[in-house]
């Protein structure tokens, strides 16, 4: 099978070309050795089936930095490369262009956002571009879906330019200029009342208040949401459909026994109980499917929505001078909101942080201080029925930690936190298609994560209950949980089954009968003191282990000393 | 370059850092004082000598600048912005 790179520079609306080329088989993975991901997908031209890759954006392929040695290397090993231009932008674009055109891959363009170009005032004359640059041109607005037929059908014609010759960069720029000078024309024109508004929201006076309410507003949405999903969808079709059907199913092949047990755990078809049951075939499914999936839905639906209308970078300004007071910058912010959906895919776009510093500490505050959403809706689930109070506590908490801890961290760990430098791109009308497929890749890529997790973690449970490991591990740690930290010892098997996952094992707090106390307390120690073993691995590969190692004894010192004092504030001695 | 202090009477038209600049202000960008890696990324993300730019925020307690750069919004550090100096126009 032929590969098809995508190309472009950052903000030029080179996903949703790719979502528009591409059908719903779209896989997302590492570039190997690296921590760059991609996407890819396959795409049919004229009745032959190609790989469509979709390649890290990125303003040259100097290699500077490792995202935009990937993309030279991707480019390398494709056969043929669309390259993405935003035609509002030609100028900046063209370096870009040049340089892969140098290359002398065959090569198409696509001149992204043309409707765009009118109401802006620029003409471009894609004619004498084409001519210039030596390969076919095709003008496309990726939003509203124009022109990509065209550019489809235009990969077959594919050709190495054979106008442009290897330049310097020096010449590189030169020829950016002439070719500018040469193909287009800008007309005059003054900021509009809607660009003006635009403004607005990066400006601290008015900026921060709407951001707070950006924020509120989703997550608001998240809980609302996934509520009413549970509430109408999933807990009907678990409650009334798939429990007894599998109660049953599992009573007429094993009705007693361990087996039993292991797979459907405590329920029967009078008392189906899907939280406490432990069973492979209930619990197993329900926290994931029942529970979790709800809430990541909504999460990764609205965290679409804010990338995709352009907001996320203009958060990152605003934030800007809070972080770097924790040694981070505003970019940081984008790996932290994502650490909220899963701290895997956070701390992997830590990535866009320059240096070891930053990403040191962007993902030990994230690892102690960001429940993942698998964790917040287990935790929305249990505490909520004690009132939103216990809720509060929770992640006051832990927000106070994420400063405090970044405060020391970025005085204690060596190296430099350097300034912010991010392009703002233009508010955009997201596509409903390109947020969709987003949010059901994630979805999926959740499930995928998530389910195998859960099913071996309630296996092990069941193990070590049946085989009394339990009760002995309950007795060796009883001194550290109950006069410590003022929980029941039975808590230590959560505690165990946290460092799988971590939904179910605040899901394994409510056999305990613990008061709300000592929920919150558990909570709070359970977010902070590991990562799930998906988050740690990653950690592992991101950090290496002396630095892993740092972050987690500063986790272990870090949960035990939070979970002393939330027991003595809430507690009493 | 000896850095002078601005204020916003100065009539000076010799080149001063972009810092320098008041919201709502023009200047024309004159030169680049950084390394080369960092010049070319200035200049790829349209931060070029000749270009006009237009401060259209300042965030507090010496936080970013966002610059509006012939219809391209950049965010970027105080120290950075020093590395390019400007003329008012």
């Amino acid at each position: 099978m032929k590969k098809i790179t995508l190309m472009g520079c950052p903000n030029v609306g080179k996903s949703v070309v790719f979502s528009r080329l591409t059908g719903v088989n779209v896989i997302s993975s590492n570039y190997p050795g690296t921590t760059v991901d991609f996407i890819k997908g396959t795409t049919f031209i004229g009745g032959e089936k190609f790989e469509l890759i979709d390649v890290p954006g990125t303003y040259s392929l100097e290699p500077t930095s490792k995202a935009e040695a990937v993309a030279q290397t991707m480019l390398h090993e494709g056969d043929i490369v669309i390259t993405v231009v935003d035609a509002t932008h030609l100028e900046r674009n063209l370096y870009l262009t040049l340089e892969i055109l140098e290359t002398k891959k065959p090569a198409v363009i696509a001149l992204n956002m043309w409707d765009e170009t009118r109401h802006l005032g620029i003409d471009i004359d894609v004619t004498k571009l084409e001519r210039v640059l030596g390969v076919p041109i095709v003008p496309t607005c990726a939003i509203c879906g124009t022109g990509i037929k065209e550019l489809s059908s235009a990969v077959g014609d594919a050709q190495q330019s054979k106008t442009l010759k290897q330049m310097s960069e020096e010449e590189r720029w030169l020829k950016v200029g002439e070719i500018i000078r040469d193909v287009q024309v800008v007309h005059h024109r003054h900021h509009t009342i809607w660009e003006r508004f635009a403004d607005t929201t990066v400006r601290p006076t008015t900026g921060i208040p709407l951001a707070i309410l950006v924020i509120l507003l989703m997550f608001l949405f998240i809980i609302e949401v996934g509520n009413v999903i549970i509430d109408y969808l999933m807990d009907p079709l678990f409650y009334t459909y798939y429990g007894p059907w599998i109660v049953g199913a599992v009573n007429s092949f094993v009705p007693s026994g361990l087996l039993h047990d292991l797979l459907v755990g405590t329920s029967t078809i009078e008392s189906l109980d899907f939280e406490q049951s432990l069973g492979l075939l209930t619990t197993g499914f329900y926290i994931p499917f029942g529970i979790v999936l709800p809430f990541v839905i909504t999460f990764y639906f609205m965290l679409s929505i804010l990338e995709d209308i352009g907001y996320l970078p203009r958060l990152a300004v605003l934030v800007d001078t809070g972080l770097h007071k924790l040694g981070l910058h505003g970019s940081a912010i984008v790996p932290t909101i994502l650490g909220c959906g899963c701290n895997v895919p956070g701390a992997l776009a830590t990535r866009i942080l320059e240096t070891e510093k930053q990403r040191f500490i962007a993902m030990t505050l994230m690892a102690i201080s960001i429940p993942c959403m698998a964790q917040s809706a287990m935790i929305f689930a249990i505490l909520g029925r004690y009132g939103m109070k216990w809720i509060l506590i929770v992640y006051s908490t832990l927000l106070v930690l994420y400063i405090l801890l970044g405060l020391l961290l970025k005085r204690i760990v060596k190296g430099e936190s350097p300034e912010l430098l991010l392009e703002v791109p233009p508010y955009r009308k997201p596509d409903p298609r390109t947020l969709l497929k987003k949010t059901w890749s994630k979805a999926y890529g959740f499930l995928a994560e998530a389910v195998p997790f859960v099913i071996v973690g309630i296996f092990i449970v069941n193990l070590l209950s049946v085989s009394g490991m339990i009760d002995i591990l309950a007795r060796i740690f009883s001194p550290i949980l109950t006069t410590v930290l003022g929980l029941p010892e039975g808590a230590i098997a959560a505690l165990l089954l946290g460092i799988l996952r971590k939904d179910i094992a605040i899901g394994m707090l409510l056999p305990l009968g613990m008061t709300p106390q000592q929920l919150t307390i558990s909570c709070i120690i359970l977010t902070t003191y590991f990562p799930c073993i998906a988050t740690f691995v990653v950690l592992f590969r991101e950090l290496g282990s002396l630095a892993l190692l740092k972050a987690a004894g500063l986790m272990a010192v870090v949960s035990l000393s939070v979970g002393i004092i939330m027991r003595v504030i809430l507690i009493g001695i | 370059m000896v850095e002078k202090r601005v204020g916003d009477t100065n009539t000076d038209r010799g080149p001063v850092p972009l810092t320098m600049l008041l919201p709502g202000e023009r200047a024309k960008i004159v030169a680049l004082g950084a390394g080369s890696g960092r010049q070319r990324h200035f200049r790829t993300m349209g931060l070029k000598e000749g270009k006009i730019v237009v401060i259209i925020a300042t965030q507090p307690a010496r936080g970013p600048l966002v610059i509006d750069v012939e219809g391209t919004l950049i965010a970027i550090g105080r120290g950075m912005a020093r590395q390019i100096l400007i003329q008012k126009i």
